[in-house]
């Protein structure tokens, strides 16, 4: 997918005004939100699981290579195919190589987030092959020509008002109007491609490499068929997604589906290893997996190689405040919400990607809910610490905090200039309440009143204080000025009150 | 619980907390400062305040300037040094000394100092509950108060229930939860000017769960939050609810702020605005 | 010009520093839930929940029985894809057409046994195979399995012991089914059926 963060803040201003983005987000908080505290409350305990998943997902990627070549030898053993892909131009080089293998005019894809990364579609399109999205999210935005905005609930930005009126023109059928009765169509719409597919494409939520095997969670049933039905399969996914025993991905699936919709377990675990058996009635004669770096390999061994633990559950953007405020799109690539502004400077690059990092508050939401303990905050602050490195943030930025630090080193000068700014707005506010207008201070002010202030500073307020109560310590009445001996009393009357 | 007294026979001396009041209290709301120092002086400890403290630094450490905050950290490392606690009314200050002092030196030959710094250092209300047990305050108040949990102070340094158990003991005020407590406002630091619209938009959806839950007052433990929050509802024309830090209420230090808010310092200060 | 694979695994071991494998961890066992007690009652609790319907526990000769009055109950047809391993019971007597064969598009019933049920989440557990096709639990709009009781396993960690205990490796495909299929992509709205069954029978037999 096309990088288009550069443009954030003007995306999030317009979704911040989208009255129907703002309903969709709030049906989205109150459900998912609620939804993964009540999955979650149903384990006897949470912590234990998620210091276990964090723990394998570590474990792994310190050992990436050991359990990749594991996962390629059996997935050989059991007669399938392993590619690897450098970055997005090879995976679309080796799918039309196995496509055109393969005779392949018609493809039947389940979602994948990595082949949106990679552009997939454009590139089968471009081969003249024709692809349909079979998650019913996914196929609407494929009608829609639009990209996700989440990573779970990719049309989550859309009322069915919106998906009743795709439908209608590009169905060629009566304009339905209720939620089943638009399940339905799809359904009838959707099946004879999967019937009609010569290859099946999907992503894989984890590779197992013990058994060399390609997991997939779904609901639909959809990702059952596009793996089942045509004579080739193949399984796309980062090389990030490999996981070392069938045990391991237990645990992890005991939070991924809580974390992401707040199911106990989704209605299909589909874990694929190779081809058709002889004797199998059904399934793909063939099976390929690609295995995708673009990128991914550059973050390992360094402070951002925790990222990489990601099991794509969603919560962090369900949970995230700036998330739930602008929707998805906002953030311009395929990835949005906390996993995104980490995940995407880092993959797509750091020029274009600017704001991302630094569109937080860091107020920690996210790293709570991560089910891998992933501790987006710090990373987001690596991020921004490489951009100041490199100086890549604004002149009046990186002037503007220059100035503030070489005060803040120089007490004397702190202190003056602290003395007369405090004194300025004071004037500036006059007798009202708040300043509305701040030269110098437009960024405030633009969205906000600033309250006006005492006008005098701590540092000079508590100096005269202090003067006063060395030169008179007696008759001191502030309330402020506690005698030594009155302290005392005063403290020990409450221990007696207490005790 | 037993109060134990922080005059232990062993220690005869009280302990001494260095009040480290933070640079938006010294420039905005000094009588922050002067309510935490009473509030402080009033559980039996010894307060001291380096004058030569400043920032400490985070404002430079989110923006990835990390020699500027390490700079400065070292500065408040030897201005504080003296003192048995560092004690701020605010959870971000003293999250950002707690917790990120140790990783900001760690490999470096002052990571040892800079741990024992951190592992002294609190969060105002903490302070006061779990170190030095004050179980009553000296304010009075009247409204009904809805505590928002500042992002920092929540999640780095578990404040949570300290703030409420210290508002239990403030006759007249009566406490209501917000449906989402723990949700950001929206300040963020430097968010509120880079990304104002969201800032914006997330003052608002706070504000809004205040009015619908009945309080005239917002009170929180972090002033950049509350100088948002206020800000944002003077210029949504709310001019009634008051906004106030904990420090305040706690200490009764609220004369002259009425609905309407704002700070002057003087002698005769009453109830100086409508 | 070195290819993509030895590329990818250059740069992973780079950045490792090139250090041989470290495979030694703890076990994580400790941080399972716990599921003891009457496994056939929690599993038929959990499969409720995920809106499966449960019948049984009935002896396996009157399972077909049970199913033609479920599907006449809900005015379904009594024309059945099968799984040729189930193909010897007397569905013809209890009125239900069949056929042992890998599912169509236009089945409207199949019927399945099933290699184990996870009494954990109320989900079955499917393999693949000669006798027992994938598509049958998949294509239909009506999904009838046959449990045996004596099948049912406490959690997942269980029934991979018990696959590894019967099979040599994994069948092509293992397949975990916890209920009718669904979605909620239109305004996060759950519906039941979106491509595979709208309606799932446990029949739990001993």
């Amino acid at each position: 997918m096309k990088l288009a963060a550069a443009d954030f803040k003007s995306k999030a201003a317009t979704n911040l005004a989208n009255p129907s983005l703002q309903r969709a987000l709030t049906r989205l908080q109150e459900r998912f939100v609620g939804a993964r505290a009540k999955a979650l409350a149903e384990l006897p305990a949470v912590a234990p699981l998620r210091d276990a998943a964090a723990d394998i997902r570590a474990h792994t990627l310190e050992n990436l290579d050991h359990y990749l070549t594991q996962f390629e030898q059996r997935v050989q053993e059991s007669g399938g195919k392993v590619h690897w892909a450098s970055d997005a131009t090879a995976v679309n080089r080796i799918l039309l190589d196995i496509a055109r293998a393969y005779g392949v005019r018609r493809v039947a894809k389940s979602k994948s987030m990595v082949t949106e990364e990679c552009a997939v579609n454009e590139a089968l399109g471009a081969a003249g092959i024709d692809v349909v999205e079979t998650d019913l999210g996914e196929y609407i935005l494929q009608l829609a020509n639009e990209p996700p905005s989440h990573i779970v609930a990719p049309v989550v930005h859309k009322n069915k008002e919106e998906i009743a009126d795709l439908f209608a023109q590009h169905h060629q059928r009566p304009r339905q109007t209720g939620i089943p009765e638009l399940c339905r169509e799809a359904r009838e719409i959707l099946r004879p491609k999967f019937l009609a597919a010569d290859m099946g494409i999907s992503g894989a939520n984890f590779l197992i490499a013990e058994t060399g095997s390609a997991l997939i969670v779904t609901n639909e049933g959809n990702g059952r068929l596009c793996t089942t039905l045509p004579r080739v399969h193949v399984a796309i996914t980062g090389i990030e997604k490999v996981v070392p025993t069938l045990e391991d991905v237990s645990l992890l699936l005991r939070l991924l589906p809580r974390s992401a919709t707040g199911q106990s377990i989704t209605n299909y675990v589909s874990v694929l290893t190779g081809p058709k058996r002889a004797g199998d009635l059904d399934g793909p004669e063939h099976f390929h997996v690609i295995l995708v770096d673009n990128g991914r390999s550059h973050l390992l061994g360094s402070e951002l190689q925790p990222m990489l633990r990601c099991i794509r559950c969603g919560a962090c953007m369900n949970h995230c405040p700036v998330y739930q405020n602008i929707g998805g799109h906002a953030y311009g690539w395929v990835y949005p919400g906390p996993m995104g502004v980490v995940l995407t400077p880092s993959l797509a690059g750091m020029s274009g990607t600017i704001d991302l990092p630094n569109a937080s508050t860091f107020c920690g939401a996210c790293a709570d809910v991560c089910p891998v303990k992933i501790p987006l905050p710090d990373l987001m602050r690596a991020l921004r610490t490489r951009q100041w490195q490199g100086q890549m943030r604004s002149r009046g930025e990186r002037l503007g905090l220059a100035i503030w630090a070489a005060m803040a080193m120089r007490p004397r000068l702190y202190a003056l200039a602290t003395r007369v700014a405090a004194r300025l707005l004071q004037l500036m506010a006059g007798r009202r309440q708040s300043i509305k207008v701040l030269p110098l201070g437009g960024g405030w002010t633009r969205v906000r009143d600033l309250p006006a202030p005492a006008g005098r500073t701590f540092r000079d307020l508590y100096a005269e204080r202090h003067t006063r109560q060395i030169n008179r310590p007696q008759e001191d009445h502030s309330p402020f000025a506690v005698s030594p001996s009155a302290k005392r009393g005063q403290h020990r009357a409450s221990e007696q009150r207490h005790k | 619980m037993v109060s134990v007294p922080i005059e232990t026979p062993a220690a005869p001396r009280p302990l001494r907390v260095g009040l480290f009041v933070t640079c938006l209290v010294d420039l905005m709301r000094p009588r922050i400062g002067f309510a935490a120092l009473a509030l402080l002086e009033r559980a039996g400890a010894e307060v001291v305040v380096p004058a030569a403290q400043t920032c400490c630094g985070q404002p430079a450490y989110n923006s990835g300037d990390v020699d500027a905050s390490r700079t400065l950290a070292r500065k408040l490392l030897k201005e504080f040094s003296g003192c048995d606690y560092v004690v701020a009314p605010s959870g971000s200050c003293a999250g950002m000394i707690r917790v990120h002092y140790p990783r900001l030196f760690e490999g470096l030959p002052e990571r040892e100092a800079i741990n024992d710094l951190a592992v002294r250092t609190y969060e105002l209300t903490d302070f006061l509950v779990n170190v030095a047990k004050l179980s009553d305050v000296p304010g009075r108040f009247s409204g009904r108060i809805a505590y928002h949990d500042s992002c920092s102070g929540l999640r780095e340094l578990g404040v949570k229930q300290q703030p409420r158990v210290l508002l239990a003991h403030v006759p007249g005020a009566t406490l209501v939860e917000l449906t989402e407590p723990e949700s950001c406002c929206g300040f963020g630091g430097t968010f509120s000017v880079k990304f104002g619209d969201i800032s914006a938009r997330m003052a608002d959806n706070k504000c809004a769960q205040v009015v619908a839950c009945g309080a005239d007052t917002i009170v929180a433990g972090d002033l950049g939050c509350l100088l948002h929050l206020e800000g944002r509802l003077r210029r949504q024309g709310d001019t009634r609810t008051r906004v106030l830090h904990i420090a305040e209420v706690l200490a009764g230090d609220v004369r002259g702020r009425t609905s309407a808010g704002g700070d002057r310092i003087s002698e005769a200060a009453t109830g100086e605005r409508t | 010009m070195k290819d993509d694979r030895a590329t990818v695994l250059d740069r992973i071991r780079s950045a490792s520093g090139r250090r041989a494998a470290r495979l030694d961890r703890a076990s994580n066992t400790a941080a399972l839930p716990k599921i003891e007690g009457d496994l056939a009652a929690r599993f038929a609790e959990r499969a409720v929940l995920l809106s499966s319907d449960v019948v049984g526990p009935l002896a396996e000769a009157d399972a077909p029985r049970a199913v033609a009055d479920y599907l006449r109950s809900r005015h379904l047809p009594l024309d059945a894809v099968c799984w040729p391993a189930l193909a010897t019971l007397h569905w013809r007597a209890s009125g239900i057409e069949t056929s042992a064969r890998a599912a169509r598009g236009d089945d409207l019933v199949g019927i399945t046994g099933a290699f184990c049920g996870i009494a954990e989440t109320g989900t079955l557990l499917l393999l693949s195979g000669d006798q027992t096709p994938a598509t049958v639990s998949l294509l239909p709009e009506t999904h009838v399995a046959l449990l045996p009781a004596k099948r049912l396993v406490a959690r997942m960690e269980d029934a991979w012991s018990l696959l590894r205990r019967e099979h040599r490796a994994p069948p092509r495909a293992v397949n975990f089914v916890s209920g009718p299929s669904r979605t909620a992509d239109i305004e996060q709205t759950v519906t039941l059926g979106a491509h595979g069954p709208y309606r799932v029978l446990i029949v739990l037999t001993n």
